[in-house]
């Protein structure tokens, strides 16, 4: 039993994160909001040269042969640094492209290039699909980066579908309450698609579940860091708002929770990986309490930052509004809890 | 990354699983009779003593196990799957005073006290609070003058659990007053009863009187009892409670999921709604309401990441070899978490638990409600776990001071 970080995985989030800190720094991040799809063109270009897609790929595809616990470092970067865009649907899609035929074959291998941008709809808003043969109708709302993405990854009841941008393929951009992860409505009217999973569901809900937490696990660490980071600087009555213990003892509630999110989240992973018998369990665990750590420590980094936490200016916010996405969606607390319910009551 | 243990490990767990099904005694002496809890530890101790179950993280050169540390967390996991009653009157023994010794003691103090602590024959008290100071040790007061060979020492001591049970107690004295507050403080161990000592129970929220006070007033103590040098005695206790705050709380995290586990067992079996207005008025049960189900959902979700809060400790403790700092986060969820755990257990039981006898005397209304006082005096005993050991406050200082480096 070991639950930290191997060597390898140090050095991925090494490497990852001195990326970001060059190619996303948060003054970029910024200019990315509200911006066209082909802004993130190089960005993209430049994540897939380092591998960000093939991660855990076989190697005979291209891959680096790891697993869902490295990627999980990854997306901790991710969130870390609040990085635009649709990481997470162009990792899924490159799994659920690496089993399909020829034709899936050549997206994976355009998605792995960083050349083709997929979002993932895995929330069942705008009611159900219709799938006949290979042609998909209905509609999705609240993507995530729908807008800017080449194709879309539809986790539906019906199954796991690839559906590339077409003229039967409707996107419309919403305002975002969290400007640095665009939402949009997506209507798919008889578009051209490719089944990759016909019922087995099971795997991209729970990775993208997982690699979700994963991302509000960096998040919330990072949160701890800037109210420390301020909370050392800013001086009142003479002495820095550190020495305060109503600001301490604050800083060290949010070391707790950041402390809790990353355990149950490191714990569900690698009980993915290894496909244990309470996998599912675990990652309603982690679901659950990594949003409870994410809310509450955001809005907590607002008031470490008093009226500076307040402006547009102070990053603050956009943690904040992060975190309430995360909670939002791929299944918010209280339909993960009622999940944990029903397992109790049918016992 | 790895959640499985190894063949080994897995050996280890099935044998003591085996052992503590056989061996666990089942009656629990009561809660309230610390004369009958002393006998039942003590006998408890020398049946896992005989097993090689004795002393389970003490090195085998003193009698212990020596058990890895993934051999330690199985132990304390399958310790509390059995239900197995907690030798409570020998922790500090076991967890305090026995690891100080062998860290700081002399080989005449280690040959004398070892084997009599692990095997069963004593029960040790700390006798490091006082009056004045709580939270701020250092502050401490209760005075050691040196005569002769003998260090006398007049003072007070305060919530020393078991003092009237116990044969020998870890004290702390100031014998430099001098000096910094830190560095005039001597470690020594003071056998009880001598002359001059006097022992008064303190009764709790809980009605028990598990604490005391012990006065000092001329008390002779040898100075061959002292532990490391004199004045050296805040870093010998430091090097007792950082043990305390890093596998030494393993079994209760163990066991707060067990009490998870018996909760949402009571609330498949407690009526529950309609009782505001007088008789039930519906025959519901508690885990039938859907805000009690999902209270304790959260919770059973808690005590699964403290689980893994705690893997994730032990995995960090055997690469560095020490207790990881990290502990405190640890502690201060757990403590927090038990006290939600037992005040949803007070929501769920309702009127069930007004009958409750302040001496312990379990009052049983019927024999379907037996498990409401249990219930009601873990609540009240779990008052202390945020002021015991450190209080929330002082763990929220050590998280802020020297995990994050917040200024003091």
């Amino acid at each position: 039993m070991d639950l930290m970080p191997t060597p390898e995985q140090d050095a991925i989030r090494d490497s990852v994160r001195s990326f970001l800190d060059k190619e996303l720094p948060m003054s970029r991040v910024r200019g990315l909001m509200g911006a066209p799809a082909d802004a993130y063109d190089d960005l993209w270009r430049s994540a897939a040269g380092l591998g960000f897609f093939a991660l855990g790929l076989p190697e005979t595809l291209g891959g680096a042969g790891y697993a869902i616990t490295e990627e999980m470092v990854l997306f901790e970067e991710l969130g870390r640094s609040l990085a635009p865009g649709p990481w997470l649907g162009c990792v899924l899609a490159a799994h659920a492209l690496a089993g399909g035929d020829d034709g899936a074959r050549a997206a994976l291998d355009r998605v792995v290039s960083g050349a083709l941008r997929v979002a993932v709809c895995v929330d069942q808003w705008g009611g159900a699909l219709s799938l006949r043969g290979d042609r998909v109708s209905g509609t999705r709302s609240a993507v995530l980066g729908a807008g800017l993405a080449d194709a879309f990854l539809v986790v539906d009841d019906a199954g796991v579908v690839f559906v590339p941008a077409a003229d039967a393929v409707r996107v419309e951009a919403a305002a975002s309450l969290d400007a640095t992860n665009p939402v949009g409505t997506v209507a798919f009217r008889h578009a051209p698609c490719t089944v990759l999973s016909h019922a087995e569901t099971t795997p991209v809900r729970r990775a993208a579940t997982l690699l979700a937490c994963a991302e509000a696990v960096g998040g919330t660490a990072r949160t701890v860091e800037m109210s420390v980071e301020y909370a050392k600087v800013r001086q009142q009555f003479g002495k820095p708002i550190g020495s305060f213990q109503a600001v301490k003892h604050r800083c060290a509630d949010m070391a707790v929770r950041a402390e809790v999110a990353r355990s149950a989240t490191t714990y569900a992973t690698v009980s993915v990986r290894d496909d244990a018998p309470d996998a599912d369990f675990q990652v309603a665990v982690a679901k659950i309490l990594a949003a409870n750590a994410y809310v509450s420590n955001s809005a907590d980094n607002v008031q470490n930052h008093g009226g500076m936490g307040f402006t547009w200016e102070c990053d603050a916010h956009l943690y904040v509004k992060r975190a309430r996405t995360f909670d939002a969606t791929l299944g918010p607390r209280h339909a993960q809890l009622d999940a944990l319910v029903a397992q109790f009551r049918a016992a | 990354m790895d959640i499985t243990f190894t063949p080994e490990e897995e050996r280890f767990r099935a044998q003591a699983r085996a052992w503590l099904a056989e061996h666990a005694p089942e009656h629990q002496p009561a809660e309230h009779d610390l004369k009958a809890r002393r006998e039942y530890d003590l006998a408890w101790q020398r049946t896992l003593h005989d097993a090689g179950y004795a002393g389970i993280s003490w090195p085998q050169q003193y009698g212990g196990r020596g058990a890895s540390l993934m051999e330690q967390l199985i132990w304390y996991e399958e310790f509390a799957r059995s239900g197995a009653h907690e030798p409570s009157t020998l922790f500090v023994g076991l967890n305090h005073g026995g690891p100080t010794l062998i860290a700081r003691g002399s080989e005449e103090q280690k040959a004398f006290h070892l084997p009599k602590i692990l095997r069963g024959e004593v029960v040790w008290c700390q006798g490091f609070s006082e009056p004045g100071a709580g939270s701020d040790l250092g502050g401490l007061s209760t005075r050691a003058v040196i005569d002769g060979d003998d260090l006398v020492v007049t003072g007070q001591k305060i919530w020393t659990s078991f003092a009237q049970i116990a044969e020998y107690q870890e004290l702390l004295v100031r014998t430099d007053p001098d000096a910094p507050k830190h560095k005039g403080i001597t470690w020594v161990i003071c056998p009880m009863g001598l002359p001059g000592m006097e022992i008064r129970e303190i009764r709790t929220m809980a009605g028990g009187s598990d604490f005391c006070e012990v006065f000092y007033d001329e008390v002779r103590i040898p100075r061959s009892n002292i532990v490391g040098a004199l004045n050296d005695g805040w870093n010998v206790a430091m090097s007792t409670l950082s043990f305390e705050r890093g596998t030494a709380f393993l079994s209760e995290q163990v066991r707060l999921t067990r009490l998870v586990d018996q909760l949402i067992d009571m609330a498949r079996q407690t009526p529950f709604g309609g009782v505001s207005m007088g008789a039930p008025t519906s025959a519901t049960t508690a885990l039938a309401d859907d805000e009690i189900a999902r209270r304790l959902a959260l919770l059973r979700a808690e005590v699964e990441a403290l689980r893994s809060m705690t893997y994730r400790s032990v995995s960090r403790t055997a690469r560095t070899g020490v207790p990881s700092s990290e502990a405190s986060l640890i502690r201060l969820f757990f403590s927090e978490l038990q006290q939600r755990v037992c005040g949803l257990a007070m929501e769920i039981l309702g009127p069930q638990i007004l009958a409750w006898d302040a001496d312990g005397n379990p009052a049983r209304l019927t024999p379907r409600q037996a498990s409401a006082p249990s219930w009601v005096t873990q609540w009240l005993v779990a008052f202390s776990s945020t002021i015991a050991a450190g209080s929330k406050d002082i763990q929220r200082n050590i998280i802020g001071d020297r995990i994050l480096g917040l200024p003091r």
